[in-house]
């Protein structure tokens, strides 16, 4: 359903993705984990080409793109089909929590008010938000505004969610609400792509991990195969300091 | 101080509130939509275009409004007699009136500080958030209409609260080209009846009542945008 061919990119002279190949099946949740400035946020943005990829090829549902090649039409199309959960949220300011979920819905897929305000509801309850419909954003805690950006995200219909870190700016009290929800999500079968540095969230939802660094994959397989049986030593070094890390701060 | 010339002037000079009013709301919209064009165009930085708009404002905001105004006032209605010639018609420049030329004069003039205003107002609006449309398939347009603009604007407000009061003030200078508003009737008054300080204290009275209105009015507006944030 997703695929990357060859897929390159650089901002300036920093070259950050080197050739990525990817392929994920409708109703995969993918995680990529590995160290900071690799890539792994940048892959997402291509999907719906928030970075703009120096060349490849990529298909996505029934759509193939060339990057060399891409047009307007194609982006606006590419946007249409994919949803993103950020990691500093952005709601939009101006906007209710509903309003925010409602918006893009009218705006961007021509449904009535009435509509657009049901599924919201539905939506909004099911990340436990219903009661605050009618606050702005800047009256809710970082948690609950990332719990209404998923609702967001989800309400325009998807084909993919891509969550970016969505965790990374939460107060570690707030981190297990959010998270519970994207677990939810989840099981509702959408495909998802997830950029964390949750490594037993990541174990625990994934059905595929890929390990990057350096703007390339280094390894891909299932939780089990990254987390238990890798035969990457770059994979097991980063994972190893990354257990290190957390046994010295649990005590 | 006579105080019962000072009332009547007062009065007297009521009758041109609304004309002036009228020139300053118009001249006040003109500027925020050519300014906002402006910084669009600088924002998206439209080839050619953005390079005239640069240079157009480096040349009225150098250039002191009244000189702008005479230089208007005399070359205008030749340079549209000309104009509406090349295009076939035949309209005689001569007939524009001079509160048109005063108006094109000061709305372009206003516009050019206009449009820093209103690229920072664009520039305070954090990428998150235009990432987000963006990413939910947003077109530029949709986006600008629904998430930019009503956000800039109430960074902008207090700004444009003052440009309205700059709008004010500065179409005083009409009466040098036969435009009739608040000063210029105070003139009209004193020269009449030879009580110049009632005239301009009346005159300034009127300014500062228009002025506190303006404020008062804004920051209501202000706070009530605020509200819904």
């Amino acid at each position: 359903m997703l695929e990357f061919k060859n897929l390159k990119l650089s901002f300036g002279n920093k070259k950050v993705l080197k050739g990525v190949d990817l392929n994920v099946n409708k109703g995969d949740v993918v995680t990529f984990i590995g160290p900071s400035g690799t890539g792994k946020t940048t892959i997402l943005k291509c999907v719906n080409y928030l970075v703009e990829p120096n060349e490849g090829n990529m298909h996505l549902a029934d759509m193939s793109v060339d990057f060399k090649k891409i047009n307007k039409k194609d982006i606006l199309s590419l946007r249409r089909k994919t949803a993103m959960v950020f990691q500093q949220f952005n709601l939009f300011k101006n906007k209710t929590v509903v309003e925010n979920v409602m918006d893009a819905q009218i705006v961007v897929h021509n449904k009535s008010k009435s509509e657009a305000y049901e599924k919201s509801m539905e939506l909004l309850d099911k990340v436990g938000m219903c009661d605050k419909e009618n606050e702005y954003p800047s009256k809710l805690s970082g948690g609950q505004q990332q719990r209404v950006s998923i609702a967001r995200a989800l309400a325009v219909n998807p084909e993919i969610v891509l969550f970016d870190e969505p965790t990374s700016a939460l107060d570690p009290e707030l981190v297990n609400d959010v998270l519970s929800v994207i677990e939810k999500v989840a099981k509702t079968g959408v495909t998802i792509l997830l950029v964390t540095h949750e490594m037993d969230f990541a174990r625990k939802i994934s059905n595929k991990v890929v390990f990057m660094e350096n703007g390339y994959v280094v390894e891909e397989g299932s939780p089990e195969q990254i987390f238990e049986n890798s035969q990457n030593e770059r994979t097991k070094q980063f994972l190893s300091k990354f257990y290190l890390k957390e046994a010295v701060s649990a005590k | 101080m006579n105080f019962l010339i000072l009332f009547e002037d007062f009065v007297q000079l009521l009758a041109v509130v609304p004309q002036t009013l009228l020139l300053a709301i118009t001249i006040f919209i003109l500027s925020i939509l050519i300014g906002t064009v402006m910084a669009l165009i600088q924002e998206y930085n439209v080839p050619v275009l953005k390079l005239i708009v640069v240079i157009v404002k480096l040349l009225l905001r150098g250039t002191p409004l009244i000189v702008l105004i005479f230089l208007m006032y005399y070359s205008l209605p030749d340079t549209v007699t000309f104009l509406s010639g090349l295009v076939g018609l035949d309209y005689n420049g001569t007939n524009i009136p001079p509160a048109i030329i005063l108006i094109v004069a000061v709305s372009f003039t206003v516009a050019s500080f206009q449009a820093e205003t209103i690229r920072g107002s664009f520039l305070s609006i954090n990428k998150g958030q235009i990432e987000a449309a963006q990413s939910l398939g947003y077109t530029p347009y949709q986006m600008f209409k629904k998430i930019i603009a009503p956000q800039a604007l109430v960074e902008a407000i207090p700004e444009f609260s003052s440009s309205f009061l700059i709008v004010m003030k500065a179409i005083s200078l009409g009466f040098m080209i036969t435009v009739v508003d608040i000063f210029a009737e105070a003139r009209l008054i004193a020269t009449d009846n030879s009580y110049y300080v009632e005239a301009f204290f009346a005159a300034a009275l009127m300014y500062w009542a228009i002025s506190a209105i303006t404020v008062t009015l804004s920051s209501k507006y202000e706070e009530y945008l605020h509200s819904r944030m």
